[in-house]
């Protein structure tokens, strides 16, 4: 898609989008600038975008108010976990979904996708009350199965279902007469070639779990326990009131890992497209 | 390498027929094209051959074993797809080497093939590129590549040129011919384009409407068609129909009378056969008004009014006529074909 602008539209455009830009990145350029403010700079009015001084201490902090180290490693590997899990489930059944011939495929394909139309706040109860009776309250199991046999499993195996069918069936049979049976296809020809969808999956999979809040409330009870989008708000003084600034140096280092997802997967996903398609 | 029978193969997609009995006999190591207009179910036969589609009816044989219920990768077939379907994820010599790969075949063994079979095809200095880094013509080559690697009983390839430019079509259907020559092996080669099947075929197989219409070698089914469909499918420009009724003097049609040397029952209504290129000038011809001069240097084709009818010439001289005058041609009389009008068949 290369159109050719002339400079003065070129220089307007980039102007436009300087302009749309500082909705998003105004309110991390405040994040991150606040986390090292003393707290009594961060309301100083007119507010600056540069801090006036510096408080590098707030980072520490963090780490002495709560069992911050523990709980970041309670986010990531129940995310990590949860993304794997998603990619696994998502990539086999939308491949089973796109292209596998069985009884009822399409009937039960929308059964599947009314998953979505449930918000969690209704089934939270019930869950409770099934983990409960599985002795799984206060462990981190409801945060790891819930996603990966909920919604966003659902929505992965609809979009990895909606690649498979746009992959041309011409490599698979390509691939039958080569000698490859149907697990072979799926791991050899159709996954890989599925890296871009894959990539999306892995981002909005990673990024669901990341910023999961109510289950986390819900299910977990000692702050050992706790992962980052609940420990965010722990960050009070012994009156209750909210210590900006710390909270703010651990919602920078929330922030941290999304960066590189989006960073690594992005990557993933242009590679991905540039092997895609039959023809170049 | 293996001869390929068909046995009243049938075909339906519910209650869709496509293939209404078809019986081919394909000898060890021919060349048999498979011709015909699109939607006739060239292609599904060949998949069917090939084992990617069921076959509703009849029996398939290769080499003497049915193979109706065997998948396609214990029919010893290699298929050439018309999309090529190159793994975009894998070198040229992945690509090649990928079925022995899955057949247990040792590293040096296939490095050794890959080798091999891209020294024939030209492709030793491209083995390290992937898919979208080569042309149309490269990409064809490693799709040939793939299928000779291992060695099959028979080669399948489903319309491969109709993604290249003419001038590569050409060249590449020279390779392909040169390939069947060197290694003898069966193949089964689909095509709409009727050119193609006359230099390419050992024996021609034409296809209508799910039916084989004739089988024959080029020039048999060029000099001797079965039937009116034939007759009009191969050869390029089509051959010249003229409906009449059978008489002394020859067939009388409207406007005009065309000598005749068959011996048809007179009385028969017929339709009259005369390909363009079998026609010649002649001072003492019939008189033709002249519709449109094409010259193409070597030759000219010239569409004009005889009687009531349209029909084309080509003649081997340049002519100085234009549109609207008359020219005097001949019919060879050796090379007229007489259909029957009602069932469409050659009357002898
Ligand atoms: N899956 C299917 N379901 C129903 N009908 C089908 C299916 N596949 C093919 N057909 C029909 O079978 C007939 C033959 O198709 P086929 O692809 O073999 O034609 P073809 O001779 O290869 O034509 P072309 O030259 O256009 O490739 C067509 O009328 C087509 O509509
Ligand atoms: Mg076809």
């Amino acid at each position: 898609m290369k159109t050719d602008l002339s400079p003065r539209m070129k220089t307007a455009l980039y102007g436009l989008m300087c302009v749309l830009l500082i909705p998003f990145v105004f309110p991390t350029w405040w994040m991150i600038t606040s986390s090292v403010k003393p707290i009594s700079d961060i309301f100083a009015f007119p507010p600056d975008l540069w801090p006036r001084r510096f408080d590098l201490t707030t980072y520490a902090r963090v780490f002495e108010l709560q069992p911050f180290a523990r709980q970041y490693w309670n986010s990531a590997y129940i995310a990590a976990l949860v993304t794997a899990g998603t990619m696994v489930i998502s990539s086999m059944a939308g491949y089973a979904f796109a292209r596998i011939k069985f009884p009822f495929s399409n009937a039960i394909f929308m059964v599947v996708l009314l998953g979505l139309l449930i918000p969690s706040e209704v089934t939270i109860v019930p869950l409770f009350q099934i983990f409960l009776g599985w002795g799984m309250i206060n462990t981190h199991w409801p945060l790891i199965l819930v996603p990966i046999f909920g919604a966003p499993s659902v929505f992965a195996t609809f979009v990895m279902r909606q690649f498979f069918i746009a992959l041309p069936n011409e490599l698979e049979e390509a691939a039958r007469v080569d000698g490859l049976g149907r697990f072979k296809i799926f791991w050899t020809i159709a996954l890989p070639l599925a890296k871009p969808a894959l990539g999306a999956v892995a981002i909005f999979t990673f990024l669901h779990s990341w910023n999961l809040y109510l289950e986390p409330i819900v299910f977990l009870s000692s702050t050992q326990m706790f992962t980052l989008p609940q420990a965010l708000t722990q960050f009070t003084d012994a009156y209750g009131g909210a210590m900006w600034n710390i909270q703010l140096a651990a919602a920078t280092m929330t922030a941290i890992p999304v960066l590189l997802v989006f960073i690594v997967a992005q990557k993933q996903f242009v590679e991905g497209l540039a092997h895609t398609g039959l023809k170049g | 390498m293996a001869p390929v029978t068909l046995k009243s193969v049938t075909k339906s997609y519910g209650a869709t027929s496509v293939l209404h009995g078809i019986d081919i006999d394909i000898a060890d190591g021919e060349f048999v094209v498979l011709v015909g207009p699109s939607g006739c179910g060239k292609s599904t036969l060949l998949r069917m051959i090939a084992g990617l589609e069921t076959i509703t009816g009849g029996a398939i044989e290769i080499g003497g074993r049915v193979v109706n219920d065997l998948e396609p990768k214990d029919r010893d077939i290699a298929m050439v797809f018309q999309n090529y379907a190159l793994y975009p994820h894998m070198t040229v010599a992945t690509n090649m080497g990928f079925s022995l790969e899955h057949r247990g075949g040792s590293k040096a063994e296939i490095a050794e093939r890959v080798q091999w079979a891209a020294g024939i095809l030209g492709l030793t200095h491209l083995l390290d590129r992937y898919p979208r880094q080569l042309s149309g013509g490269q990409r064809q080559r490693v799709a040939m590549g793939r299928a000779i690697v291992r060695n099959p009983q028979v080669f399948l390839f489903d319309e491969p040129l109709s993604n290249l430019d003419a001038k590569l079509r050409v060249v590449m259907r020279g390779e392909i011919k040169g390939l069947h020559q060197r290694l003898g092996v069966t193949t089964v080669y689909v095509t709409h384009d009727q050119v193609e099947a006359m230099t390419m075929a050992d024996r021609i197989v034409v296809m209508n409407g799910g039916k084989v219409e004739q089988v024959g070698a080029p020039l048999d089914l060029y000099d001797r068609p079965a039937n009116l469909f034939v007759a009009g499918f191969i050869g390029s420009p089509a051959m010249n129909f003229i409906e009449g009724i059978v008489t002394n003097e020859g067939l009388v049609a409207l406007g005009v009378t065309l000598p005749l040397t068959n011996s048809a029952p007179l009385g028969t209504k017929a339709t009259y056969g005369i390909r363009p290129e079998n026609l010649t000038l002649a001072a003492d011809g019939l008189p033709a008004k002249i519709t449109l001069i094409e010259p193409m240097g070597s030759e000219t084709q010239v569409t004009m009014t005889l009687g009531d009818h349209t029909i084309t010439g080509v003649f081997r001289e340049r002519i100085a006529a234009r549109p609207g005058e008359t020219i005097h041609i001949r019919p060879d009389l050796n090379a007229i074909h007489l259909f029957d009008a009602s069932t469409g068949l050659r009357i002898e």
